[in-house]
């Protein structure tokens, strides 16, 4: 601060708050998600950032997935025209993480050096290898759109993790005596502010997701890859910074390098996006490190042709990249000295003209025939391993099928697993091809899907469950998870409990159990047992001379032999050779799939019953 | 850029955060006297093993107020709950159903056990179940919540750290050797143990020896291998002061979970006693309560009669003295 010649350009000071309330809002909006039913009733919330996100709607035109809520993209695709890429630098959470840890981290840091202008193509060679994949309905954009990146790092990962923090916390500080610790920790488990209440069979509160180690190392990596520039994601790989900066293209509003220029380089030094360069004229003679090309008509501008005459290497001028500003209001005040920069829609000083930043044509072909490539064997690899996988994902209720048209609707944000209110979905790996990465599937194991997921009490009391009932559904931002019911939701088979005999304990070790049916939550249970007499796993344990004691007593009684008062006492003392006791089975037709009898039963690990989505045709 | 002041102000940091780390634990200090079940039995325990206090009709509130003073006397809740006592209600709270559905305690029988305590003096009245269901779903469906809560009570959700091992180190326990029990339930001076009146798929009957799993932590599907003695063992170590059954309905299928409103009907009932075996063996028997048919001799149901071996109460109907 101490090196601040100028006070801030009023814009500047107002770019600094608005990013800081829309990326509070960002946070608060996913807190929100976790209280469950509140943010039903406006589940457009939910979906805010990424229903007008211009890379999910283009990506779900092309895949044929198209749902009407991205419509609201259109305000960003408008505010882009107006100004270049002023989404990343005032609203975009992952741009806004990035400048919170840059001033924290790397305020002092020297990366003037660090110009790496061909590793901007990158961007856009991914935009088009993404938009190319969307064609072929694989929703791999979801894996680079920043505003899902922001989404499932803070949703899935962080928010989880500063949940147990939280938690930890407050146990730590109650359990040394301070009551008051207790008290907040009682308030927030009822305000829902913890992800989720006790678990029945683990008896914990902790949430935590598969794959959240691998998102938080993703935002973790992208954040410090601005030790060597800053902003290196927006820069150089961001495919929706890439969109809205072609989109800018056209923005009457852009950085404008006045002739007050003395050439210091200040501004391609300091621009947070690298937006500045050297003028074309000098760049022409050295194509190789600035690989941007200079568009005939800007350079028949009379001006640049004057300025190219008069331009020597001593006084180098600069001008600006429309593509690449981000509108932070830095330049203008900060960065030149001279005072020579001015963003605006038009300048009362003289403009010089700007280099225009074209994808260059063999990077965007290369790009586009990768993708040819990669789409169709993406999906073979899809259709192979649904085959060679005897236990195919089970997808939430509601999810588009067949199974490749929710791939491609859905944009892995991660919000489904974050609404969900017992932690039951997760990121999937590559179970259903490497192109389904992080599409959401159910761990059972883990959580099971809530009969009354968003049903109120006086929903059930007054018998109108015409509400949507599935909080994955109704957060889900492209549809791919459709809003069901409560009947609708029922009625949607997940997949069917299917005994394994091997490990449920009645029918493998003789034991009692029926836990399963228990809890099964359908008014009519899929689950139901036969009383059988089975051998006693107690007898089998005796010792064989025991055994056979008991076998000649038992023989002796049989054959009507009185026994002694003594012998009966024995014989008694012993466990009976058989034990009555209920056998389980699945009503294959009732059951849907929900996975409650999988989470609560007590066989550890691989339960004694687990959901199957069975390849037959009782899976609607 | 190396700069002492910044490593010496991170290593202070650093040692304050391993100080902490070490002495906040260290000085966490638990309840004297080890974890034990604390909640004094009714002063009449030993004589009214036999026992029951029993009333019926509409008005579920009337019914549990009339059952107690039937029990107890005019004098009601007055000749257990003393005053400033830490009174903790334990109703059946298990399942996110809406009251019609029988599979929770009506929270009317809550609500005024709950002015009861508070009338009798008590310092504290807490409502808590350890739910199957999600905590917070079905204390909202159940209604309890905000019953309770309207009579004056506290009603919190269960904390995992919150539960205590305690040892069931008395000889009657037969499997059980120890068991996280949820803090409030052990420290109460006064124990009130509520339960709903169900058919079970395990345990035949679901009443009020079953309905103590709700203070028990852990994975509870590991209670329902030898369920029955399990149930004796809990009922050995954790003795209520005071036990209620609420037949206002009762569910005769589809148990314990329910759902359906044609698997509940009327009961009308409340009955409370001071042992769980003896309100369970009355509960239990078909004559008592519209149990669907071939429903079993209640001294048949294994863990009513084991926790009657251990000496916990009466598994002869016949030996019941009920006063209605």
């Amino acid at each position: 601060m101490s090196r601040r010649k100028h006070p801030r350009h009023p814009l500047h000071i107002l770019r600094i708050a608005v990013q800081l309330v829309f990326f509070a809002f960002f946070l608060a909006l996913l807190v929100m998600t976790a209280l469950g039913t509140p943010i039903a009733a406006r589940p457009w919330l939910a979906q805010l950032f990424l229903i007008t996100d211009p890379l999910v709607l283009v990506g779900m035109a092309l895949a044929g997935a198209f749902t009407t809520a991205l419509v609201a993209s259109l305000i960003v695709v408008g505010l882009s025209l107006l100004a270049p890429r002023a989404y990343c630098g005032w609203i975009c959470p992952l741009g806004t993480t990035m400048d919170i840890v840059d001033k924290l981290l790397f305020r002092k840091r020297d990366r003037s050096a660090n110009l790496a202008p061909r590793l901007r193509q990158v961007k856009y060679g991914l935009l088009v290898a993404l938009l190319v994949l969307a064609v072929f309905r694989i929703g791999a954009f979801g894996w680079f759109d920043p505003v899902c990146i922001a989404t499932r790092s803070y949703g899935v990962a962080l928010y989880p993790i500063a949940d147990h923090a939280a938690k930890a916390g407050l146990v730590a500080a109650e359990e040394s005596g301070l009551h008051a610790a207790g008290q907040a920790y009682d308030w927030a488990a009822r305000a829902r502010l913890f992800i989720r209440d006790t678990d029945f069979k683990k008896g914990d509160t902790d949430v935590a997701y598969l794959w959240s180690l691998v998102f938080t190392a993703l935002l973790v990596g992208i954040v410090l890859a601005q030790a060597y520039q800053k902003r290196f994601w927006c820069r150089n790989l961001c495919p929706l910074g890439a969109m809205l900066g072609l989109l800018g293209s056209v923005s009457p509003l852009r950085p404008r390098v006045s002739k007050k220029c003395t050439g210091c380089g200040a501004c391609r030094k300091l621009c947070k996006t690298g937006a500045f360069q050297p003028m074309p004229c000098e760049k022409i003679r050295d194509a190789s490190l600035f690989s941007i090309s200079v568009s005939k008509s800007v350079m028949e501008n009379r001006e640049a042709s004057l300025i190219s005459s008069h331009a020597s290497a001593a006084d180098k001028k600069y001008t600006s990249t429309v593509q690449e500003c981000v509108c932070c209001y830095a330049c203008e005040r900060d960065f030149c000295p001279a005072g020579a920069i001015h963003i605006g829609a038009g300048s009362p000083a003289p403009v010089r003209p700007e280099p225009q930043v074209c994808p260059g044509r063999r990077a965007f072909l290369g790009a586009a025939a990768t993708s040819v490539v990669l789409g169709p064997a993406l999906l073979l690899d899809q259709r192979t391993r649904q085959k060679a996988e005897t236990n195919p994902m089970l997808r939430p209720p509601g999810a588009l099928k067949p199974d490749a048209q929710f791939q491609a609707a859905c944009i892995r944000c991660g919000e489904c697993m974050r609404a969900c209110p017992t932690n039951a979905l997760h990121p999937s790996g590559v179970e259903n091809g490497i192109g389904g990465l992080w599409t959401p599937t159910f761990v059972f194991n883990i959580g099971y899907c809530d009969y009354f997921c968003n049903v109120r009490k006086e929903d059930v009391e007054s018998g109108r469950l015409d509400r949507p009932a599935n909080l994955c559904g109704i957060v889900c931002p492209t549809g791919a998870i459709r809003k069901l019911t409560h009947a609708e939701k029922i009625a949607c088979k997940i997949g069917t409990a299917v005994f394994d005999k091997s490990r449920c304990l009645p029918w493998a070790r003789g034991e009692e159990c029926l836990t399963c049916e228990e809890q099964c939550p359908l008014g009519e249970k899929a689950i139901s047992h036969d009383m059988e007499d089975v051998a006693n796993l107690e007898w089998l344990e005796m010792p064989q001379p025991k055994r056979n004691r008991y076998e000649q007593l038992d023989a002796r009684a049989a054959s009507g032999e009185e026994l002694t008062a003594d012998e009966k006492a024995e014989m008694a003392a012993m466990p009976p050779k058989t034990r009555r006791l209920g056998l389980p089975y699945v009503l294959r037709d009732r059951c849907i799939g929900c996975g409650t009898c999988e989470n609560v039963c007590p066989v550890d690990g691989a339960s004694g019953i687990r959901v199957e989505r069975l390849q037959t045709r009782d899976v609607k | 850029m190396s700069n002492p002041l910044k490593r010496r102000g991170f290593l202070k940091c650093a040692g304050a955060a391993l100080v902490a780390g070490v002495a906040l634990p260290g000085c966490s200090s638990g309840p004297e006297g080890g974890v034990k079940f604390r909640a004094r039995p009714h002063p009449k325990a030993d004589e009214w093993k036999h026992r029951l206090g029993l009333a019926q009709g509409d008005d579920p509130g009337r019914n549990v107020r009339a059952a107690v003073e039937k029990l107890c006397g005019p004098e009601g809740v007055r000749t257990f709950v003393k005053q400033g006592d830490r009174v903790v209600i334990k109703p059946n709270i298990g399942w996110a159903q809406i009251p019609e559905m029988g599979a929770t305690v009506d929270p009317a029988v809550v609500s005024t056990l709950v002015q009861l305590c508070r009338e009798a003096g008590a310092g504290t009245v807490k409502v808590f179940d350890n739910s199957v269901g999600t905590n917070s779903k079905c204390y909202e469906f159940s209604g309890i919540e905000n019953a309770a809560k309207a009579a004056g009570a506290e009603v919190f959700l269960c904390a995992p750290h919150r539960f205590q091992a305690l040892a069931f180190d008395d000889p009657r326990c037969r499997r059980l050797k120890e068991w996280p029990i949820y803090e409030d339930a052990l420290t109460a001076d006064v124990f009130i143990n509520v339960a709903a009146a169900k058919v079970h798929n395990l345990t035949y009957v679901t009443l009020c020896m079953k309905n103590l799993m709700g203070v028990q932590g852990g994975d509870r599907g590991k209670m329902h291998q030898e369920i029955h003695q399990n149930l004796a063992d809990l009922n050995v170590m954790i003795r209520p002061t005071l036990n209620i059954l609420d037949a206002t309905r009762v569910m005769i299928a589809g148990g314990p979970s329910g759902g359906r409103r044609d698997q509940v009907v009327p009961g009308r009932t409340i009955v409370c006693g001071t042992s769980a075996v003896t309100v369970d063996c009355w509960g239990a028997d078909p004559k008592n309560l519209p149990w669907p048919k071939g429903h079993h001799d209640p001294a048949a149901v294994g863990h009513i009669a084991l926790g009657a071996a251990a000496g916990l109460g009466i598994a002869d109907p016949a030996k019941i003295e009920v006063s209605a």
